[in-house]
């Protein structure tokens, strides 16, 4: 039997968190004053939505003592799949290597290949690689499913009581199927999840920013998940039990989440999962502002759609932690609503005056401060203190893709799964944060405006240092998408293409 | 290998010889600008009430030191000291500060160490700068009362725990429990230094030594209980409280008043509720302190109770039980929030960090300028102004009227004029007991009395106790008033004709 270390130290913090994020929410609902009562509705939503989100968190992180079983033995056939669609050979080939190296008995190496259907002209390399490597080579000409589809081609022409996946980009290490095979002697487990680690995280700002956004996940989160049997796949890194995801029919060719809702399918069998906390294979984090912005909207959509459309409150078969834990991590990406009328409210003051709360500024701060600065710190507590501003500011930022994802979601336009890419696409991405630069604008205009109108009174002062911690947090987001990537790509594409391209 | 498995090794804390001794001087020159500062500017302002009153205490043998300071609010270690100090090196109101100015310069260092203890040399350094430029702490480092003592033991004594937390060895626990002792005989609030530390203890006890706590309990009944002798003696007194102030029941803005005044000084209110009205700031100062593997340890959290539970304390026993909520009281809270202060600035990237401690320079030397140079500053008690406009001014026969009544001990201090000195409401200070409170119904007798037999009243009004308005408005509405002037905030002087004799002529 193998414990499952959990990093978490306290539980104090953990029940302080959720006691003041409860005091406050009682107090912004029942005891202050009320102003103008759609902005207080639009307040109320938002801070409805925060408390969900700590106790999602809180409940995520909460220390469980989960044993599993583990037996280094335990060594059955695996059919290892690399998932191809395009990507460079120089990429693909440092993974078949990698894949290759891995120290397992019996191992059978597969390339599936979706280069052909998705009309990439570079198809054929990934056949050539199969060959110089003597390995085996699944080229679908059969478009459908994107890479859930892929993948269940690859099902139907392999016989392997067990696979593991990796992208394109993904080199697992060495030790990796004897890490991870080994809980799959349990027989109730049906998949089992490792970290996704970005070694060029260190490249940019875009790579930093997106890895240091991914560490809360993969870290504290993910463990929290394996407590209550909810972890999930995340798409690469992972081995499925063959009879899992064959009971659930294969992976779920409905959603360009496919990994998200395939898990979720498989745990309504009453299939075990189990998250290792150990990095066992190395990938590339998107090198430039557009890819990672296509990247977190295809998270976005699939995530949102699973909400809308397999919602976990109503399926059966879940138990409640994982209905909570799925639902908790759908509705992360409504954050960016929730950012987006947060952020609004100072401009409405500025400009028309209107508040949610009549309160004195004070009071709110006695309130609101021990509440922001425990949340904050009970973040770092439990993450090993490896959340970062900038994964903050990625965070916040992300919400003009939040909502555009939404918007899809509300028009009821389909969504086709896009690669991300693994080149840097040249240029500068800064049309990408327009948004945040017209909010930047309009801050500037409303704080004259409401200094004009009211002077430098407490009210201005206060909504002008909110509006400023918006701003700041907007900065290395900013940032991001102005830098300049150099590496010429043939493929250059805008956003509003990547999001067609995307729906078609 | 675990994503968080990683981390990072402890700050280094053992200089070079050639930084150490960098540092020693860095050190020295911000205890010679602390005192450069003291010398020239706050030892020479107005004598404050408080401050005459504590030479009106000292002013006794020992035994009448102690029943006088007994019949106060507060405990005797400083008042003692002070006795001693003005024997040897005279009586007059600078002398006094200097002693103050003593403690506050030597808690310079002290924080330094204590910084360079729990964080790292940085973050001391920085924390002794902030300390040396503070504008509360000038302002309470020269000021003739227990307040820079108070920070210095408890400052001495967060480092007496903090060995003790590391290493444990006998001589800390002697020294803590001495100071510990003195502390609690320089103010009843050093009572949160210890309950701080004890709470700390409940939560961190594994990070201390084996058999640590039969030791604590010891030292912490040793502690207190050496205050049992001094409450006897207040409590056969009777509890009788001489000049204590009227406080109100502290609200919300209070707290951040506090704290922006530990960190800004006393401003005006105008610029106060600037500063204050700003505080979402903090929220983003917050943010900035999330960084990779910039990890709380136990000593960290240790400085950020120790700034935060006595000032909440204070405020929730206020709030429930009876008002003693003061800004100055809650002095020990200051040294562990300038190291805050400075930790949470080290915790930011390189180039942020420099920029942002050039900008906390700057801003808290500016307000400390506005807060020596601006007349309307809060705290400011210019008596020594007031007293001697009304001694060019007033006659034999005119009398001098001190509202609140203990106001008088500033005055007389100031005052060798011919005018009768009295108070309103009539305080005989030589009786026993406390002062006299309003009486509404007695305001005109007691005003009768007072101004009958002369010829013109100079009302001086400061420290509203809750009637000054009352007794302001019954003189307008029976005598004329001839002028008035402001010296300070809450302090001014009104004129009023009593009697319209002709004058007199003895040849």
């Amino acid at each position: 039997m193998r414990r499952v270390p959990h990093a978490v130290p306290t539980r104090v913090f953990l029940l302080l968190n959720i006691s003041l994020a409860i005091a406050y929410f009682i107090c912004i609902a029942c005891f202050f004053p009320i102003g103008n009562p759609i902005l207080f509705g639009v307040l109320i939503v938002a801070e409805v939505f925060h408390l969900w989100q700590a106790l999602g968190y809180v409940h995520s992180v909460w220390p469980r003592r989960r044993l599993h079983r583990f037996n280094r033995q335990f060594q059955p056939p695996v059919a290892v799949y690399i998932t191809v669609t395009g990507e460079p050979a120089d990429i693909v080939e440092a993974t078949v290597r990698g894949v290759l190296a891995m120290d397992y008995p019996e191992a059978h190496v597969y390339i599936l290949n979706d280069g052909l259907v998705a009309g990439r002209e570079n198809w054929r390399e990934a056949e050539a690689i199969a060959e110089q490597y003597g390995i085996r080579c699944l080229t679908r000409t059969v478009p459908g499913g994107a890479k859930a589809g892929n993948i269940n081609h690859a099902l139907s022409q392999t016989d392997e009581p067990f696979i593991a996946v990796f992208d394109a980009d993904h080199i697992p290490k060495p030790h990796f199927l004897r890490a991870m095979m080994g809980y799959f002697v349990d027989p109730q487990v049906g998949f089992v999840q490792s970290p996704q680690f970005y070694k060029n995280y260190a490249q940019n700002l875009v790579t930093g920013g997106a890895w240091e956004q991914q560490e809360l996940f993969f870290g504290a989160i993910c463990r929290g998940k394996d407590g209550s049997n909810s972890a999930f796949m995340c798409g690469t890194n992972m081995i499925i039990r063959r009879s899992a995801l064959t009971q659930v029919g294969g992976m779920s060719e409905c959603s360009i989440a496919e990994d998200f809702l395939t898990s979720l399918l498989i745990h309504q069998k009453k299939w075990a999962s189990v998250y290792v906390s150990e990095v066992l294979a190395e990938g590339l984090a998107p090198e430039d502002f557009l890819s990672y912005y296509k990247q977190q909207f295809r998270w976005t959509r699939g995530s949102l759609e699973v909400i809308f459309k397999y919602n976990p409150l109503f399926r059966r078969g879940l138990t409640v932690s994982q209905r909570i834990q799925y639902l908790s991590s759908a509705s992360f990406y409504l954050s960016g609503l929730i950012v987006f009328a947060n952020a609004l409210l100072p401009l409405i003051y500025f400009f028309t005056g209107l508040e949610p709360l009549t309160i004195g500024t004070m009071t709110l701060a006695l309130f609101f401060l021990p509440y922001i600065f425990v949340v904050l710190y009970t973040v770092q507590l439990t993450s090993g203190f490896s959340y970062t501003f900038r994964a903050l500011s990625f965070s916040l930022s992300a919400f003009p893709i939040h909502l555009q994802a939404i918007w899809q979601i509300i028009r009821g336009k389909k969504s086709g799964f896009v690669v991300t890419s693994k080149r840097a696409v040249a240029g500068n991405h800064g049309y990408l944060v327009a948004p945040h630069i017209v909010y930047i604008v309009l801050v500037g205009i409303g704080v004259l405006v409401g200094a004009l109108r009211e002077g430098l009174n407490p009210s201005i002062l206060s909504n002008a240092a909110w509006a400023l911690v918006y701003v700041a947090s907007f900065v290395p987001f900013i940032s991001a998408a102005f830098q300049k990537t150099t590496v010429p790509r043939e493929d250059t594409v805008g956003v509003t293409e990547a999001i067609e391209e995307a729906h078609s | 290998m675990s994503v968080h498995s990683r981390r990072v090794p402890e700050p280094s804390s053992s200089p070079t010889g050639h930084s150490s001794l960098l540092i020693g001087w860095v050190l020295v020159g911000l205890m010679g600008l602390a005192t450069l500062l003291s010398v020239l500017i706050f030892a020479h302002t107005s004598l404050r009430l408080d401050e005459a009153q504590s030479l009106f205490q000292i002013s006794r043998d020992v035994p009448g030191v102690l029943y006088l300071v007994a019949q106060d609010v507060h405990v005797p270690l400083y008042h003692l000291l002070l006795k001693f100090w003005t024997i040897l090196f005279g009586d007059d109101i600078a002398t006094a500060r200097y002693l103050s100015v003593v403690f506050f310069v030597a808690t310079i260092p002290a924080v330094y160490y204590l910084g360079k203890l729990i964080f790292s040399r940085r973050v001391g350094l920085f924390a002794a700068l902030l300390l040396a430029i503070s504008p509360f702490m000038l302002w309470y480092g020269a000021e003739a009362r227990m307040y820079a003592l108070l920070a210095f033991l408890t400052v001495i004594h967060q480092i007496l725990f903090v060995q003790i937390f590391k290493i444990g060895r006998g001589r800390y626990w002697v020294l803590y429990v001495v100071v510990a002792i003195l502390g609690l005989y320089t103010h009843y609030f050093f009572g949160f230094v210890l309950l701080t530390e004890a709470i700390f203890y409940l939560f961190f006890r594994k990070h201390f030594p084996v058999r640590s706590l039969p030791k604590f309990i010891v030292a912490g009944v040793i502690s207190v209980g050496s205050l049992v002798p001094w409450l006897g003696y207040v409590y056969k007194l009777g509890l009788a409280s001489n000049t204590q102030p009227y406080l109100g029941i502290p609200s919300s803005g209070d707290i951040f008043n506090t704290y922006a005044q530990f960190l800004f000084g006393f401003q005006s209110d105008g610029l106060n509720t600037v500063i204050i009205s700003l505080w979402p700031i903090l929220v983003l100062a917050a943010f900035f302190t999330l960084q990779r593997k910039k990890q709380t340890s136990p000593g960290s959290v240790f400085v950020i109770m120790l700034a935060v539970l006595p000032v909440l304390g204070a405020f929730v026993v206020s709030v429930l039980i009876k008002p003693f909520f003061l800004s100055r009281y809650l002095i020990v809270s200051l040294p562990s929030l300038v190291l805050v202060f400075a930790w949470i600035i080290s915790i930011y990237p390189p180039r942020v960090q420099r920029v942002v401690q050039l900008v906390v320079i700057i801003l808290i030397s500016g307000l400390l300028v506005i807060q020596i140079a601006n007349p309307n500053t809060p705290v400011k008690e210019d008596y020594q102004q007031a007293v001697a406009y009304v001694s060019s001014q007033s006659k034999a026969q005119d009398v001098i009227i001190a509202t609140a009544p203990f106001t008088i001990y500033p005055i007389e201090y100031y005052y060798h004029g011919p005018a009768k000195l009295t108070t309103q409401p009539i305080w005989d200070r030589f009786a026993s007991g406390s002062v006299p409170g309003f009486d509404a119904t007695q305001l005109a007798t007691q005003t009768q009395t007072n101004v009958s037999d002369y010829r013109n009243a100079w009302l001086i009004l400061s420290y509203d106790q809750g009637y000054n308005q009352a007794i302001k408005d019954y003189y307008d509405n029976h005598f004329q008033q001839l002028t008035h002037r402001q010296f300070s905030p809450g302090l001014t002087v009104y004129e009023y004709k009593i009697r319209y004799d002709p004058t007199v002529s003895i040849k």
